[in-house]
């Protein structure tokens, strides 16, 4: 019987049973010990697996994550809390310099089975900051894998893949999602990395999006149907590297049409790398230009109002589709 | 008007800017005593004194939260960050707070701050000194993004660079900081930012690039003009902002594009360059837009000249494009 749990208790649920079946599975991060996590992510995991394996850390982004690092060359399988994403960019150098490198400048002999997890994105009123989507600054970067997973059953399963990867996972959540609740099986599973999800069926136009801002663009994809008669096929990557491009070409050699969805800034964000092999090995299916919805190239705005501005919605994702079908 | 390389040509924008604004300052890991590690700025502490070119110790965050602080107070620092590889622990400094601090203060804070840093591989440095970090900073708005690939735009870009009231990053391509040489007059120049420059004219295929892969796309220019086929290469100059009115321009007239860089493909720039030309000039494309770029992996010692992008594997994408 599937339950219904909210995103944070999918992700709960993913560290608790890979702690239990992996001593070497051990979480690291700002408050994730006795404060449970600033998004209660990691409740009640200190007292059951001890001190030994939830750490409370010292606010220094790059010391952990490179103890992580460290940690994960020698054999153990380290989970980071970033308690936002954007923290990240503290230990920018750590990720891209050493956890991204080590396999290869070791000529195999060394991996880094880490995973680097936390919110990411939007999350009402926290400003310039506190908003970004890091994703594409990771996806650029060879050696790492970057997941964005979009409902509860899969935060869970591909949380659980990251964990058991022996290549470093940067695994970015949104902060405004930890209380979205859905369906999650029963028992033990695990979802592929790399492998993406149609989550609409259509005939009309692609649209390729994930994380929270998919919901967007689900919503926009039944407007279309109902107001405009044009049938979306969404298609969530759920991974952004590797990248499942050809479940993206397929769709588009059924639609002939276009459009990518996504949070975060247009000019040179992971939208411009999917445009670029849509164009590149659908050219001859390709009936209209294909189109990017998705933040203004602004840092994120304060005000509520502004944000709402900045951030891919309902109309303008309908807007694109319609423009892409010339309707 | 002399003969220089690129470092002769950087020295003497640092040279010429120091002398004309009191408040351009020069810091970074040995660019005081020692000159800098490629000599762009020697001699010019001897010149203008310890407050104005200085070293700094091993700490890239903080030569760049200095430099944040110094622009926030009405200076115009040009730190070095010794190799781009090295920025990453000041990314935070630079996506952050650097970025986003005239949005941020309404206005009332700019951030007149040039980041001169080496970029690219070609010299045996290994993992650590070959990076070509654009994509990323080009990705956040807020920095503009600056890539000479000849002494006279290396003058004149970088003088513009510091004359700019916004954050530059401006990356040298280092592969070729002595190799290209050329005509630079020996007093001060700026040139826009954002302005492409046509370094070949062909109706063929438009070749866009920046930096060092100029020179590989001019010798692919020279290969493929023996076989008929006439590339149209275009210098960009400038990623933010960028001149998109010339590329698009030029691939109205081919309806060909390939576009060439040395970072990892997978995100790189050329995926924005490829994205915009597929939405605003679709309907001019006869063939996929081809793209030239490093390989998606850690940067090779061993291997990097097969990892760069050279001439041949540019000419083969533009017979590839042209025989679509």
């Amino acid at each position: 019987m599937p339950r219904t749990l909210q995103v944070r208790e999918a992700l709960n649920e993913a560290l608790a049973e890979e702690m239990e079946r992996d001593e070497r599975v051990f979480v690291m991060g700002e408050e994730v010990g006795h404060y449970q996590g600033a998004y209660k992510v990691t409740r009640g995991l200190l007292e059951r697996f001890g001190p030994r394996r939830v750490w409370d850390t010292p606010i220094n982004e790059g010391g952990f994550a490179g103890i992580g690092i460290g940690a994960a060359m020698v054999g153990l399988r380290p989970v980071i809390e970033f308690m936002t994403f954007n923290f990240s960019l503290v230990a920018f150098d750590q990720i891209v310099n050493n956890a991204a490198k080590i396999r290869q400048m070791s000529a195999g002999r060394l991996s880094v089975p880490i995973v680097f997890r936390g919110g990411g994105g939007a999350a009402r009123m926290l400003a310039a900051q506190h908003s970004q989507a890091t994703e594409p600054y990771y996806a650029h970067v060879p050696g790492l894998k970057v997941v964005v997973p979009s409902t509860p059953a899969e935060y869970k399963g591909l949380l659980k893949a990251s964990i058991r990867d022996d290549n470093p996972v940067v695994f970015i959540e949104s902060e405004l999602m930890y209380g979205a609740k859905g369906e999650v099986p029963d028992g033990e599973y695990v979802i592929p990395l790399g492998v993406a999800d149609v989550k609409r069926p259509g005939t009309d136009c692609t649209v390729v999006s994930w994380g929270r801002i998919l919901h967007t663009a689900l919503e926009a994809a039944e407007v279309l149907a109902k107001e405009h008669g044009i049938e979306c096929e969404v298609v969530d990557p759920r991974t952004l590297r590797p990248l499942d491009e050809q479940a993206i070409f397929a769709s588009v050699r059924k639609t002939n049409r276009c459009v990518v969805v996504h949070e975060g800034w247009r000019y040179g964000g992971v939208g411009a790398e999917v445009v670029d092999r849509v164009q590149s090995s659908c050219f001859d299916w390709l009936d209209a230009p294909v189109e990017r919805v998705c933040n203004v190239d602004v840092p994120q705005p304060y005000a509520r109002e502004l944000e709402e501005l900045v951030l891919p919605s309902v109309e303008r994702v309908v807007d694109a589709v319609r423009r892409a079908s010339y309707r | 008007m002399s003969v220089m390389n690129i470092i002769q040509a950087v020295h003497s924008a640092l040279d010429s800017e120091l002398a004309r604004d009191p408040d351009v300052v020069v810091f970074g890991e040995d660019v005081g005593r020692f000159g800098g590690v490629f000599r762009a700025t020697d001699g010019l502490q001897a010149k203008y004194g310890e407050d104005r070119v200085f070293d700094t110790p091993l700490s890239e965050a903080g030569i760049v939260g200095t430099a944040i602080g110094m622009a926030a107070y009405g200076m115009r620092p040009v730190p070095e960050i010794q190799f781009a590889d090295f920025i990453y622990p000041a990314f935070d400094q630079i996506v952050n707070e650097m970025a986003k601090m005239r949005y941020r203060s309404g206005g009332r804070i700019g951030q007149p701050v040039t980041i001169r840093t080496p970029v690219g591989g070609g010299i045996r440095g290994g993992h650590y000194h070959s990076q070509s970090p654009e994509a990323y900073f080009a990705h956040t708005p807020g920095l503009k993004v600056v890539c000479p690939s000849n002494p006279y735009d290396a003058k004149g870009l970088l003088i513009s660079a510091i004359r700019d009231d916004d954050p530059v990053l401006f990356l040298e391509p280092k592969r070729v900081y002595r190799a290209a040489r050329g005509e630079v007059p020996d007093e001060p120049y700026t040139l826009p930012l954002g302005k492409a420059a046509r370094v070949a004219e062909g109706e063929h295929v438009t070749v866009l690039t920046y930096g060092a892969t100029v020179h590989e796309a001019l010798k692919a220019a020279e290969i493929a003009r023996g076989e008929g086929l006439a590339l149209d290469v275009l210098d960009l100059r400038s990623l933010v902002p960028l001149d998109e009115e010339a590329i698009l321009e030029s691939v109205a007239r081919t309806g060909r594009v390939v576009i060439v860089h040395e970072a990892p493909r997978n995100c790189g720039f050329g995926a924005e360059l490829a994205a915009r030309i597929a939405e605003k000039a679709l309907l001019h494309l006869e063939c996929p837009i081809e793209r030239v770029a490093g390989f998606d992996t850690p940067f090779p010692y061993t291997l990097e000249m097969d990892y760069l992008p050279d001439a041949k594997r540019i000419v083969a994408a533009a017979r590839r494009a042209f025989s679509y």
